[in-house]
């Protein structure tokens, strides 16, 4: 890139990957309080990054598409995570932890701030995935899933995080240290999380 | 004994040995906490099932990793391993995209006469769009595949204080931005980078190789193309960063040396018809580069295409090319005056980044 760089500005770079400056990613890094981001806003990016995308980006992918419905919006989530992720100093032990829980969050900052696509691409993802309601023995309609995912936006911020994470395979230790929660409230954050998703499908059923 | 929590028997389901015996225990005899667990057991499903997703089962690993790299441009070797910056450049200068800019400077020295010494073909003047889609920068050549790639120079790019200090490194005005947009304000951070070259050497036993290598066939390179050498130099560079908090950069003013490229002897009528018949380089890239080579001075710009329109417009009586995402979310204006390129690009619309343009000081 440095040619391009050099030579042609930063607009090649900037149109060609918005969101491609570190320190525009700091806003909502910040405000995750977990870990800080370096200041710096140089290119260069933490040496384990290759490694560490290729362990987890599906993990990840499949977090922020947990609370998205949508794969393309899923893979974007997870670029801007991992490019947060590259210019931090997050100890390489706790990458996992911090991935997941700036995927949800990233996600569910997306799922609020009504920046979504339209429902084709979501009916697409849910056609695809069908096989997995069989799996599960429940039938969850399209209009349900939807009506979940507008309920998990309005949740607490940590109790929609906690249930996404174990939703995504994260064990209860794994889920308390990420949130600075005691594995035993995990268990009740992610049951109230639960009870107010299925208490929301209940009122829009009855309603009917 | 009392009832465990709700938590507890959440937990049950999941890890039912992260559970005391003696709570377990008290489950199994309960017919009330029964209950309980079957209604707790019955919503963990529903959310399941309405939570699933396929998506994280079969991604493109690879794909994903490409478009994280364009982004973070140093990825790869980082801070912590500290290779000497040539070792980082020439990392970088096996990317598609500066492949692609690198094949694009030689061919745009098209019509220059051949020169016997390190000889000036090419001197960025203005700047216009080429539009490549994602598969036709993965295809370009690796100019490495085809010759030695020696990149020279500190292109190391750093965050300085602030524009006094971005001035000094550089030796650039940098441009002053009157007034900022509705949406942007506080103070940018100032990014410098050094002269960069970079010198190719063409080989053909190499590019042979590679050749065979792809299971292609390579056009027989032309007598005299064999050790000739091409060089390109660019910056020092200064770059304004505004950051905003919605993990869009807001706004971006940058200021550089574009390219130059020099020859050490080889016709670059040569060089350009061995490279458009290079596999890989596509028709349509090919058409759209030829169309440049009537002043041997105008840059390419790589745009991705069809997410990008261009226009034309006036920065204080210098063309300039304007460029503006297809939503409408990022626009960009570029342009070269007395050998400088400018860059004014943001989370805007392209009025506004005509008016941050023309507004600089």
């Amino acid at each position: 890139m440095d040619l391009i760089r050099h030579g042609g500005t930063a607009t090649a770079a900037v149109l060609a990957a918005p969101g491609a400056v570190a320190g525009a990613t700091e806003g909502r890094t910040e405000r995750m309080g977990r870990v800080a981001v370096s200041g710096s806003v140089r290119g260069a990016v933490r040496a384990d990054l290759e490694e560490i995308f290729r362990r987890d980006y599906q993990r990840v992918v499949g977090v922020a598409a947990r609370v998205l419905g949508s794969r393309d919006q899923a893979e974007d989530v997870a670029q801007e995570v991992f490019l947060s992720f590259g210019r931090s100093s997050v100890p390489t032990g706790e990458a996992r932890g911090w991935l997941s829980v700036a995927a949800a969050h990233t996600a569910l900052n997306l799922l609020r701030s009504g920046r979504r696509r339209a429902s084709r691409e979501e009916t697409a993802a849910a056609a695809d995935d069908a096989a997995i309601s069989d799996v599960a023995e429940v039938v969850v309609t399209l209009e349900e899933r939807n009506r979940v995912r507008t309920a998990l936006a309005r949740l607490p911020r940590k109790h929609a995080v906690a249930l996404v994470l174990r939703h995504s395979g994260l064990s209860y230790a794994d889920v308390a240290a990420a949130l600075d929660l005691s594995p035993g409230s995990v268990g009740t954050t992610v049951r109230r999380a639960e009870s107010a998703l299925r208490k929301e499908l209940n009122r829009h059923a009855s309603s009917h | 004994m009392p009832h465990p929590t709700e938590g507890v028997l959440r937990r049950l389901l999941d890890e039912p040995a992260g559970v005391t015996d003696s709570d377990r225990q008290h489950v199994t005899g309960c017919p009330q906490c029964l209950g309980r667990l079957a209604t707790t057991r019955e919503d963990a499903a529903l959310v399941d099932a309405a939570l699933a997703t396929k998506a994280g089962e079969d991604v493109d690993l690879s794909a994903a990793w490409r478009r994280l790299s364009k982004v973070a441009p140093a990825t790869g070797p980082g801070r912590a391993a500290a290779p000497p910056p040539a070792d980082r450049l020439r990392a970088a200068a096996r990317r598609p995209v500066v492949a692609a800019l690198a094949v694009t400077l030689v061919l745009t020295g098209a019509g220059v006469a051949a020169a016997n010494d390190w000889l000036q073909i090419f001197r960025t003047e203005q700047i216009a769009p080429v539009s490549f889609s994602t598969a036709d920068l993965i295809a370009l050549p690796d100019l490495s595949a085809y010759g030695e790639v020696a990149v020279t120079g500190d292109g190391d790019v750093h965050e300085v204080a602030d524009a006094a200090a971005a001035a000094a490194e550089t030796g650039l005005d940098v441009p002053e931005v009157t007034s900022l947009p509705r949406g942007v304000s506080g103070e940018p951070a100032y990014q410098v980078g050094g002269e960069v070259s970079a010198t190719f050497t063409f080989s053909a036993d190499r590019a042979a190789r590679a050749a065979t290598e792809a299971g292609k066939t390579l056009p027989p390179p032309p007598p005299g193309l064999d050790a000739s050498q091409v060089r390109l130099v660019a910056g020092p560079g200064v770059a304004q960063i505004w950051a905003s908090s919605t993990g869009v950069p807001a706004l971006v003013v940058g200021r550089a040396v574009p390219p130059s490229a020099f020859s050490s002897g080889v016709a670059f009528e040569t060089v350009r018809d061995y490279l458009l018949s290079l596999p890989g380089m596509t028709d349509d890239v090919a058409a759209q580069l030829r169309t440049f080579t009537a002043d041997g001075s105008t840059l390419p710009l790589p745009v991705p295409a069809g997410q990008v329109t261009t226009s034309s417009a006036q920065v204080d009586g210098v063309p300039a090319t304007v460029l503006a995402t297809r939503d409408r979310t990022m626009a960009a204006v570029v342009w070269v005056d007395d050998g400088v390129v400018t860059a004014v690009a943001g989370a805007l619309d392209d009025d506004e980044v005509l008016s941050i343009a023309r507004d600089l000081r």
